[in-house]
């Protein structure tokens, strides 16, 4: 593992692809959409976790299902594995080639197919960024609810495969209660229809639910059929100013257990006000203040203000220095803008960082933040933390310095203390990011031999050759029982 | 790790710059900013992309004279819509004229960029040059041979380069000998401010758009400036430093910031967003010449689009111009100097302009020097998109502040047969100021 962090990924050189294959792919998408040039798959060597580096053997871009499905079938027949990618903005690696890989991205499928305003479904194909779709529906008063950090940029069908959540996920819900329905290129480029509003997917066996968050592990997603949400008719938005991490999240715990259901509840912690404060987002967050606390809530105007003014006692209580309150639209997406972009303001703070994800009970936050604290001082390490404190899904950014090799070495081991410490608390590895090959180490402090295997039992359902995203999420150890029982 | 000694050097200029690299932690933030990734998909062709090979260069794991390297680089437009998108602040700009002399010193530009560069960059070849050019375009044989040459091989870049130069004639109607009507506040309004402005003349502005220099210098008189006039003043070197050629770019920087030392003015007002975004960035250009390095910032710091200039100070209000405008942004004001009203203000200052925004006018017309001619396709492509965008708008003229956006969307309109004109919005307002009477024996005082 900490080999893999100084970019060098120690298991086996990338292979070139066989010419014939190449003219092959070249055939079904067209010559400039395969990429075969070892210079230029560089490019594609990492995707938003850049601890990782491996090119891949060739880049594809299709533009329609019935390409995806000519060319995963042309792949899988000649035994070479495919992996998916969106806009290459996951954290958890999961869109890192294999030495045997090849990449197919989806980033000219970038078309929204329909808008059905009567029954509020949109159907997209996988290319087309998050917020594209909410920009599109907007006309029609409607609008996507999941809302990743990375939406102005990330893609549905990355969203699909890692069933992202996102700050209004706590009240709203996360990508999969919004998935009606799939059509998916499944292991040798087989097209199967999942789900559809039509057919009222919770009545059968919801393979649906199935394959939001396999991680490109199952297939691709190549059409996806989504709910839309009415856009709200008030909004409210807090910033909390506190002294310290742990009592704003104290004042979360309280807000929540006061019985308000709020939109969204962030926190964003002193090192990353500094990051975001010095960057053009700027949202004029205290710098002194040691965390600041985002707190939305919406729906219909009465009731609104008075719940606005509950969370402010709540903030208060427990020791805020201010609350203010968003005046206009703009001033709210000013706000806003600071938490979103976060996570690349990092670069201002430091050249290299971690992002961790990983969920504890909500009533824990106060002490596992100082443990986290805790670990970033023993092993004099800056971690920054910004996060979704309403549902407890933390997200430490441990900042370091990759020419640094020693500081690598201590990044490694704190960052597997810091998912020790949110395991023991009765949390869990990964709270939106996926597991991808960051985490997949880790899924043993989680899940048991007979969960790992019902997983790898699952994926041999849908591919039975391994031939889709391996490596990913299952453990090597799983991985490879699941590859001798394919050979027995 | 294995590059010979010779490509390391290559890689010298860019490696200086790590400090620069190192804030892009990949999040992607910029992919759908990108014109060129929006069309192609190839992550090569997106910020992220380009900024990874550079990075690949510095740390000696690709050839700076690679054919991908070469290509991705040169396929950039330099619109930098990826600028302010990015959480990191990464100065791409800077970054990619950078590459491009690693890249251009590794194999040299084709032989159209060379030429253009010389030619603009060297006071006596270009007043041949553009006297040739106001040639064809006075005769109306410019406009001719974009009516009659074929679209297709050779033709292809003789039409288009034909087909810009046609474009820069006035718009017509600005002509028009109108009676002066609703003559507004003549003699109400504050001109007691006085600062002193020098206005830079540049090379294309002068040699094809000399109207809008003198326009320029009209209004701000007008407004109560004191427009000083600048000997000695070059090119700004903005399409030098574009095109990777960094030691020209400096040449003439050096040249601009004596001439303009030298003048004592205030303020530097500048009328194409090109030059503009280039010497607001001679100090970055300089960092590397302890002699120069601090006039070159001091002299940044003048720089002011004259939109800004105009803008704060409440431009007067001139006569009516009942028209519709479409208004699309130039990449070089917007992005790259983050002005966004203030040559809408200008605009708005004309009674009876009707102002509409152009969808997209955030994205790049595809002009970006000579993109057009050394990417036709994609040149054509991005170009298309921002003619039909601009024709959407059914106005009379489209109006951007910068010399390279104005032949650009005026070529692909004309090329298209459609008949909407295209002005820099001082042109609007000084033919505004002309009709209320301004200019008269003192109707400016």
């Amino acid at each position: 593992m900490a080999s893999l962090l100084t970019g060098k990924v120690s298991s086996g050189m990338t292979q070139p692809l066989p010419s014939s294959v190449a003219s092959d792919l070249a055939e079904i998408v067209g010559h400039e959409h395969v990429i075969t040039d070892p210079d230029r798959l560089l490019v594609y060597e990492s995707d938003g976790l850049t601890a990782y580096r491996r090119s891949p053997r060739a880049v594809v871009l299709p533009s329609s299902t019935e390409e995806i499905s000519a060319v995963v079938g042309l792949l899988h027949s000649n035994g070479i594995e495919v992996i998916p990618r969106g806009a290459g903005t996951g954290l958890s690696g999961g869109a890192l080639a294999t030495p045997e890989g090849v990449i197919v991205g989806t980033a000219r499928m970038n078309r929204i197919l329909k808008i059905d305003v009567e029954n509020r479904i949109a159907i997209a194909q996988p290319g087309v960024i998050n917020a594209r779709l909410t920009e599109a529906t907007n006309p029609y008063g409607l609008y996507y609810a999941p809302d990743p950090s990375s939406q102005s940029t990330c893609t549905l069908g990355g969203n699909v495969a890692e069933n992202s959540g996102g700050p209004h996920c706590l009240k709203y819900g996360v990508t999969a209660r919004y998935v009606t329905g799939l059509t998916v290129v499944l292991a040798g480029g087989r097209i199967v229809e999942l789900g559809g509003v039509g057919r009222d997917p919770y009545t059968t066996l919801d393979l649906v639910g199935l394959f939001v968050g396999s991680e490109g592990c199952f297939g691709i997603a190549t059409e996806i059929e989504l709910r839309l949400l009415p856009i709200t008719e008030g909004v409210r938005t807090l910033l909390g100013i506190f002294e310290s991490v742990e009592s704003a999240g104290r004042a979360v715990t309280k807000i929540i257990a006061s019985g308000l259901m709020p939109a969204a509840v962030e926190i964003v912690d002193g090192p990353t006000i500094e990051a975001v404060e010095a960057s053009v987002f700027a949202a004029g967050y205290p710098l002194e203040a040691g965390a600041a606390l985002v707190i939305e809530f919406d729906g219909t105007e009465a009731g609104l203000d008075l719940d606005a003014d509950r969370a402010e006692q709540c903030c208060l209580e427990e020791g805020a220095i201010e609350v203010q309150r968003a005046t206009d639209p703009e001033h709210r997406m000013k706000l806003w803008r600071a938490r979103k972009k976060a996570f690349g303001a990092m670069g201002r703070i430091a050249p290299d960082l971690l992002v961790q994800d990983a969920t504890v009970p909500r009533t824990k936050l106060p002490e596992v933040l100082a443990g986290i604290d805790n670990i970033g001082n023993r092993y004099g390490l800056k971690i920054a933390n910004v996060f979704h404190a309403g549902d407890g899904n933390l997200h430490p950014n441990i900042l370091f310095d990759r020419q640094n090799q020693n500081e690598l070495e201590l990044v490694e081991r704190a960052s597997k203390e810091i998912m020790q410490l949110c395991v023991d608390a009765g949390g869990t590895i990964t709270g939106e990011h996926g597991v991808g090959v960051d985490k997949r180490e880790y899924m043993t402090l989680v899940h048991g031999p007979a969960e790992l295997e019902a997983m790898a039992a699952a994926k041999r359902v849908f591919d039975p050759a391994s031939l889709f995203n391996p490596g990913k999420v299952l453990p090597a150890v799983e991985v490879k029982e699941a590859n001798e029982s394919r050979s027995n | 790790m294995t590059g010979a000694p010779a490509y390391e050097a290559l890689g010298q200029a860019l490696d200086a710059q790590k400090e620069r690299l190192l804030p892009c932690v990949h999040c992607g933030f910029c992919l759908p900013a990108c014109p060129t990734y929006n069309r192609l998909g190839n992550e090569a062709d997106s910020p992220r992309g380009r900024l990874h090979l550079m990075q690949a260069v510095v740390e000696g794991r690709l050839d700076p004279s690679s054919e991908a390297f070469r290509t991705h680089i040169d396929r950039c437009l330099g619109c930098r819509a990826c600028e302010p998108v990015c959480p990191s602040g990464v100065e791409y700009g800077t970054l990619l004229e950078l590459a491009r002399e690693t890249a251009t010193k590794a194999v040299p530009q084709g032989l159209p960029t060379r030429f253009l560069l010389k030619v603009l960059g060297t006071r006596a070849l270009r007043s041949p040059f553009f006297f040739i050019g106001r040639l064809l375009r006075g005769t109306g044989l410019a406009a001719l041979g974009a009516t009659v040459l074929p679209s297709y091989g050779p033709f292809r870049a003789i039409r288009l380069v034909l087909a810009m130069l046609a474009s820069t004639t006035r718009w017509q109607p600005m002509a028009s000998e109108e009676a002066t009507s609703g003559n507004t506040d003549s003699g109400s309004h504050d001109v007691s401010r006085r600062s002193r402005v020098a206005v830079l003349l540049g090379c294309v502005q002068e040699g094809l758009f000399a109207r809008i220099n003198s326009a320029t210098v009209r209004v701000l008189e007008a407004n109560g400036y004191e427009v000083v006039l600048v000997e000695g003043q070059d090119c700004c070197g903005a399409l030098h430093a574009h095109g990777g050629d960094l030691e020209s770019a400096r040449m003439l920087a050096r040249s601009n910031i004596r001439a303009f030392k030298a003048s004592g003015a205030d303020l530097i007002a500048v009328n194409a967003a090109g030059c503009g975004a280039a010497m607001k960035d001679y100090g970055i250009l300089l960092e590397g010449d302890p002699d120069f390095v601090q006039r070159a910032e001091e002299v940044a710091l003048a720089v002011r689009d004259v939109s800004e200039i105009l803008a704060s100070s409440g431009p007067r209000i001139g006569a009516s111009i009942p028209c519709k405008i479409a208004y699309d942004h130039p990449c070089h004001l917007l992005h790259a100097q983050g002005v966004e009203h203030a040559p809408i203000t200008v605009l708005e200052a004309v009674p009876d302009a009707e102002v509409h925004i152009v969808a997209g006018a955030e994205e790049c017309c595809g002009g970006a020097g000579i993109y057009g001619i050394t990417h036709p396709e994609l040149g054509g492509l991005i170009g298309g998109d921002k003619v039909s965008a601009v024709r959407a708008c059914l106005a009379d003229v489209v109006a951007t502040p910068n010399p390279g956006c104005m032949m650009q969307i005026g070529a692909g309109l004309r090329l298209e047969a459609s008949n909407e004109g295209v002005i820099h919005p001082v042109e609007l307002l000084d033919e505004s100021y002309r009709r209320a009477g301004f200019y008269r024996a003192g109707g400016a005082e």
